[in-house]
């Protein structure tokens, strides 16, 4: 019979198991290595439940450690972050582009994000740099707060932020790219 | 922002917060600014509902609404197993 503690863990981390292999499936960018991800993170998850605090945010908390265990697996692969700038990077891209090429009314905008497969959602979102791509999962799919993403990867505020807004502004440019590779837009005015 | 009185944003403040805004994170002062700024400019406005749908078709597109039924019965065996070891 399984004990008080454990059940305690079981039920504590069932309702987050999909969301835990959301984001693994869209860090590892494939299924196995997303399981294999997610089967890591409950083991260690299990083993340190004793450090969780009862009553404390135990969702942040198992996506701590989805977090650090993805970063020590997957520590060569993403050791250098790009030294790019993206600080020309621009807010209202898409809505942008889609006013120079479609100059249609605004109803047009609209359908035009109903085009969109998801996978052609989901593999913008795996083309981003792995540190933009984490904490735009955390907050835009699994709608984690700056504060808690703070947390989960142990770094400063201001370093969510700037990852995020940048991390958003690419996708904005992916997400174009999709729409004129798919021929969901023209690529200039017709 | 200590001077508030006549202090109105233009469309470059309205770029310079737009994401924050979007995730409710503007103090409150800039929040009723913000949105001030919406209820006369249009051009602005009709940005910020493309971000807000735009947001929402993400988190729709981009979660997966399972996880694989081996996950599961993984979890139960971590947590059933009396040693906890690891199986190789």
């Amino acid at each position: 019979m399984p004990t008080a503690r454990q059940l305690e863990f079981e039920s504590l981390i069932e309702p987050h198991l999909s969301s835990l292999y959301s984001t693994a499936l869209r860090m590892t960018h494939n299924q196995n290595d997303a399981e294999d991800l997610v089967q890591d993170t409950l083991f260690k998850a299990f083993r340190a439940f004793d450090q969780y605090q009862k009553n404390t945010n135990f969702r942040a908390w198992a996506f701590r450690i989805l977090v650090n265990t993805y970063i020590t697996a997957y520590r060569k692969a993403i050791r250098q972050p790009q030294k790019v700038s993206y600080d020309d990077l621009e807010e209202f891209y898409l809505y942008k582009k889609l006013d120079e090429s479609i100059s249609l009314q605004e109803t047009a905008k609209e359908d035009f994000l109903e085009n969109f497969f998801e996978d052609d959602v989901k593999d913008a979102l795996e083309n981003l740099p792995y540190q933009f791509r984490l904490v735009v999962l955390l907050c835009d799919v699994e709608g984690f707060s700056y504060n808690e993403i703070a947390n989960i990867i142990d770094a400063p505020l201001g370093t969510v932020m700037s990852r995020l807004y940048r991390g958003r502004k690419l996708l904005q440019r992916y997400l174009w790219s999709y729409a004129k590779k798919r021929g969901y837009v023209l690529d200039e005015k017709n | 922002m200590k001077k508030t009185e006549q202090k109105k944003f233009n469309c470059d403040d309205i770029e310079k917060r737009v994401q924050a805004y979007l995730d409710d994170q503007l103090s409150q002062e800039e929040f009723v600014l913000f949105e001030d700024h919406l209820s006369y400019c249009l051009p602005c406005d009709k940005k910020i509902e493309f971000e807000q749908k735009l947001k929402v078709f993400i988190k729709l597109k981009a979660a997966e609404k399972e996880c694989p039924k081996s996950l599961e019965q993984e979890l139960k065996k971590i947590v059933r197993s009396s040693n906890s070891q690891r199986k190789t």
